[in-house]
């Protein structure tokens, strides 16, 4: 989608137009591009599944499991929760957004062996470019605030199988170190401590009190 | 004359006798058939008289005693169980302006004592808030009202209020008579309509100028430089916050928490301004925001949104004591802070203000944190449920469709999304028990702990752990917000009291020791002393 649509969007977004249905149209082909150009706009698709909620006769599955599938790859950023609120009951009986909200659950969870074995099973991920590379993405953000040092297969197996190839990509994308069995993600002493909190009494927070009791 | 459970007789009243379907007429047939046989007393026709010519003069002081104390106690000696007179029994007024000023009134009234007003009553009262809305927004000049600010604010949050009330009502099938059914579809089908609820919001908005006069405020300017003609004017400026303040609510209560967050962009709601002078809309503006933050999973915003509200109500509660229905809603609103600020920190605990922490603990709100620390859905549930937002379906129920109860939908899809996430969380609580007494930690060591019985090599048991342990870690990593207008910005952090990371099998933990605080203890005898001490000298001997 060229500059000139989304600037268009943005005014549609910005205003009173946002409620208008007859912007579905554009809005939903937005949509459509995300998908297929792996970019994200969380704020254009909760319009749309808030103009699903304002007129239900408009309701459209295809994209709504579009925007579910993108908020899926904005972990751990909580899209997919924004837009799970915003579902019609008719949405949330329909069988694909189901299993939708079933992988978020899992990947909620963090049981990412789980989610791989899951996700082998389905077809719609495919319409969603860049799909695993994302995930990939939110489990690499999750080993990096957990680990300092995790065993290299443990981390090949959370990452969904991947070969020694991409393994090594990943290894080098977020500067870890491969050590042989272990993978060293990062040095957590210092992010990570014992915190102290002692009391700390400003004079100003007590001029008042002190001055009135004299 | 009619009584508050006397509504739904009358309805059928009115469809076999006189019914017209136009609710304006039918307002009529009841205002005639009603209200005519009642004298109005003396004390009440001189007091809307004085009110008008109040409000004429635009004399702010005056109308804002007779708003806030007298029209209340009128209420109470003359109108506890009736309406207040209608505009057809006025006659003596003929000020237009004031006769939809003062039905807002009247309306709000009919919508504060009954809980269920009729649909010609609910039609009527928006018809009337159009009549007012175009008064000041289709007016080529600004319109010369003044009234008290917190006039201005239960307006706006009564328009609100009156939409999620009739949205409610309109999605209960079960309790309607044939003809309110038919009234939904025919001439009330577009009573209400939420387009036409955004619609006066944000123009509002827009007419005043306030946000960009707000952003101008925030670096320093002068906010009369881009107010525009209305917007210049106080009564526009606050009707443009108020409904900020109303859109946040009308967004939560339809479960768009990210517009809810958005719209108030422009406003910093934790820094004092000219505009947080009134206590129920700073009350509710917190809530609202604490509300969609704990929605989000943005634990230590809400917290930090609630304590910092609750510690201000606690200061200033004096000021609620007495009954009243602002102070009503403010002390319910108080509650459903404290269940949900209780929520908040079974799910992420962490260090907050002592003269809370004593509230949490006097009115025993602990035995229920403790339940919810233990896996207790049903406390989950009915906290949340307690606390949240009164939610509704933006449309009516289908047309044609089976006759059914559809208004409780919308509350039952919240608490289950907030749940589920409950759910994804729940081992969270226990692993943390035992964090906490350790400085270090084997895997298989907290695995065994975990499940007592299990040999110390299974595996399943320890990778089990393992997905629990970076579920801790990604639910307790989240967005906070650090600086900046906008309350959906932030950055990623730990702000939870205990955390940990694992070095291959082992689990290094980092928990926050806070040292005992003497200094809240100190200032609360010292001002109860002085307070002691202020009696003494007092009294008279």
């Amino acid at each position: 989608m060229d500059d000139g649509k989304e600037l268009i969007i943005a005014d549609i977004l910005k205003s009173i137009e946002r409620y208008n249905p007859d912007h579905l149209n554009i809005l939903e082909a937005y949509v459509a591009s995300q998908a297929k150009n792996n970019t994200y706009d969380l704020e254009a698709n909760l319009a749309v599944l808030k103009l699903y909620q304002f007129n239900p006769n408009k309701l459209n599955y295809n994209i709504t499991h579009l925007i579910l599938l993108k908020a899926l790859t904005n972990f751990p950023h909580t899209d997919f929760t924004l837009c799970k609120c915003l579902l019609l009951p008719a949405q949330m009986d329909d069988d694909t957004v189901k299993t939708i909200i079933y992988l978020a659950d899992i990947l909620e969870s963090c049981d990412f062996a789980l989610f791989w074995m899951k996700v082998g099973m389905t077809d719609f991920v495919a319409n969603i470019t860049g799909f695993y590379d994302s995930i990939r993405k939110f489990i690499c953000h999750v080993v990096g605030i957990t680990f300092q040092t995790i065993e290299k297969d443990y981390l090949v197996r959370l990452l969904g199988d991947i070969d020694g190839y991409a393994l090594a990509s990943w290894i080098k994308k977020y500067g870890w170190k491969d050590e042989g069995d272990l993978v060293f993600i990062a040095s957590q002493d210092n992010n990570i401590k014992t915190k102290n909190i002692t009391e700390k009494i400003e004079f100003e927070s007590l001029a008042q009190l002190m001055a009135g009791c004299l | 004359m009619y009584a508050m459970n006397d509504y739904d007789d009358q309805d059928y009243v009115y469809d076999y006798d006189g019914h017209t379907g136009d609710p304006q007429l039918d307002a009529e047939y009841l205002y005639n058939s009603h209200h005519s046989k009642r004298a109005i007393p003396d004390e009440v026709e001189k007091f809307i008289k004085h009110f008008c010519a109040a409000i004429q003069n635009g004399n702010v002081f005056e109308i804002q005693n007779m708003y806030e104390n007298l029209f209340p106690s009128l209420s109470e000696k003359y109108y506890e169980k009736n309406d207040w007179p209608s505009d057809k029994d006025i006659k003596f007024i003929n000020d237009k302006n004031f006769l939809i000023l003062y039905k807002e009134l009247y309306f709000r009234h009919i919508h504060a004592r009954s809980k269920n007003p009729s649909l010609q009553m609910r039609s009527n009262s928006f018809l009337n808030y159009c009549d007012l809305f175009n008064l000041i927004l289709l007016s080529e000049t600004p319109v010369q009202l003044e009234l008290p600010d917190i006039w201005l604010w239960e307006l706006v949050d009564e328009f609100v209020y009156q939409f999620q009330n009739f949205a409610y009502y309109r999605a209960r099938l079960t309790d309607k008579s044939e003809s309110d059914k038919q009234d939904l579809n025919t001439n009330a089908a577009k009573h209400w309509n939420i387009l036409c609820i955004l619609n006066v919001l944000h123009s509002l908005i827009d007419t005043s100028n306030i946000k960009i006069q707000l952003e101008v405020a925030e670096s320093g300017g002068d906010p009369e430089s881009v107010a525009g003609e209305f917007g210049r004017h106080s009564f526009y400026k606050m009707l443009g916050y108020f409904s900020l303040i109303g859109l946040l609510r009308l967004h939560s209560i339809l479960g768009d928490y990210y517009q809810a967050i958005k719209v108030l962009e422009p406003i910093e709601i934790h820094k004092k301004s000219q505009f947080t002078h009134i206590p129920a809309c700073q009350i509710s503006t917190s809530y609202y925001v604490g509300f969609a933050y704990m929605m989000m999973r943005r634990y230590s915003d809400a917290i930090r949104t609630f304590s910092s509200i609750l510690l201000y109500i606690q200061r200033t509660k004096q000021l609620y004591s007495s009954r009243s229905y602002q102070n009503d809603q403010i002390n319910k609103q108080t509650d459903q802070m404290y269940h949900l600020l209780a929520i908040c920190l079974v799910l992420h605990p962490q260090c907050i203000d002592e003269s809370l922490q004593q509230v949490l603990r006097e009115k025993n709100y602990h035995e229920n944190m403790y339940k919810m620390q233990c896996r207790d859905m049903d406390v989950f549930r009915n906290f949340f449920i307690f606390g949240a937002p009164k939610f509704v379906s933006p449309c009516p129920p289908p047309l044609n469709g089976e006759i059914a109860d559809f208004h409780k939908e919308p509350i039952d899809h919240q608490t289950e999304v907030f749940l589920d996430e409950v759910r994804q969380q729940i081992e969270l609580p226990t692993i943390r028990s035992y964090l906490k007494l350790y400085t270090t930690l084997p895997l298989e060591k907290l695995a065994a702990f975990m499940k007592p019985g299990m040999s110390e090599d299974d595996e399943r048991f320890v990778s089990n752990l393992l997905i629990n342990l970076l579920c801790f870690k990604h639910k307790m990593k989240n967005i906070v917000w650090t600086k900046g207008p906008s309350g959906l910005a932030g950055k990623f952090q730990s702000g939870s009291e205990l955390d940990f990371y694992i070095d291959n099998e082992m689990i290094h933990i980092a928990d926050t020791k806070v040292s005992h605080r003497y200094g809240d203890f100190f200032v609360r005898k010292i001002l109860k002393f002085e307070e002691l001490n202020r009696r003494l000298h007092q009294f008279k001997i």
